[in-house]
């Protein structure tokens, strides 16, 4: 009990890498590290990726990546309605910083995600934009009339949504790859060869897949909720 | 103490028993729909992981409370 609990708070606990030597030391934290390998490499393949497109002839790569665009582009897109249009590319990029973000642990990385503090930014985020959403279409009065709908009594509870919201985004995602970690430690203690490489299918892959999906999904319905109604 | 707060962390992950049963009935409902009305699968299938993904939350809380328990008590 003792030993594992140590074990798991030095798996929560994110080393300070290094320090910023401006304003008294800014620590540098394991997971920024791992965010900026992570922006890095996405960086590269968009710039190797998108060399030499054209119009006319277009190479099979081309085609690929073309498909993969618009593929991804309408998912999002028909999640959102067509008024939301321009929300679709923040979106994207945060799916793809996730899903990217949750293989991590794969190829020996400590996943970004597995920090509250990742997971928190990107819930404020979010709702930082779904009430932008909503002043943007509405105006201001408008906005602050829809916390009064359906009906006047609930909006007690409509503001605390704007509360219950991003925590329970941030904790959502924290909360699985913490859980699939957590419970692939437990096997990797019990079965150390062999049986780990089943349920790490799931845990490692299809979950993290799947939970960097249902926070955009999330993300994208309270947008659609907030500039639909 | 290590064996209440090993009780205190097993209670709470008790909450799982919701997210599973509300998940289990979800999907079931989600089947028979597909079943009826295998044209609307698009749609039934983005509605079940929106509610999956509610549902599941509630675990999710019970988890990260009892490793609140393990880790701030024991």
């Amino acid at each position: 009990m003792g030993d594992l609990s140590a074990e798991l708070m030095k798996e929560l606990n994110c080393d300070v890498v290094f320090k910023i030597p401006i304003f008294g030391g800014i620590p540098i934290y394991e997971s920024i590290v791992v965010s900026w390998i992570i922006i890095a490499a996405i960086l590269v393949a968009a710039l190797l990726l998108t060399r030499n497109l054209k119009v006319e002839n277009p190479g099979k790569g081309q085609l690929l990546l073309e498909s993969i665009v618009t593929w991804a582009y309408n998912l999002i897109l028909n999640l959102l309605g067509e008024k939301g249009k321009r929300y679709v590319p923040y979106l994207l990029t945060v799916l793809l910083y996730l899903a990217i973000s949750n293989l991590m642990g794969l190829i020996g990385f400590k996943p970004p995600t597995k920090d509250l503090t990742v997971t928190a930014g990107l819930a404020i985020m979010s709702i930082i934009l779904i009430e932008y959403a909503g002043i943007r279409e509405k105006g201001p009065k408008g906005w602050a009339k829809s916390f009064a709908q359906p009906v006047a009594i609930i909006t007690p509870l409509n503001i605390l949504e704007i509360i219950i919201r991003p925590l329970s985004l941030c904790m959502r995602l924290f909360g699985n790859m913490l859980g699939g970690f957590v419970v692939m430690e437990l096997i990797k203690q019990i079965f150390p060869a062999l049986l780990p490489i089943l349920p790490s299918f799931y845990f490692d892959i299809f979950d993290g897949l799947l939970q960097a999906y249902v926070f955009v999904f999330l993300t994208s319905m309270f947008i659609k909720e907030a500039i639909d109604d | 103490m290590g064996t209440l707060i090993a009780i205190g962390a097993g209670i709470a992950v008790l909450t799982g028993i919701g997210a599973g049963i509300g998940i289990g009935i979800a999907t079931g409902k989600a089947t028979e729909a597909i079943a009826r009305q295998p044209e609307a699968q698009g749609k039934i299938n983005q509605s079940l992981i929106l509610g999956c993904a509610l549902a599941e939350a509630t675990a999710i809380y019970g988890f990260v409370v009892a490793l609140i328990i393990i880790l701030f008590l024991g």
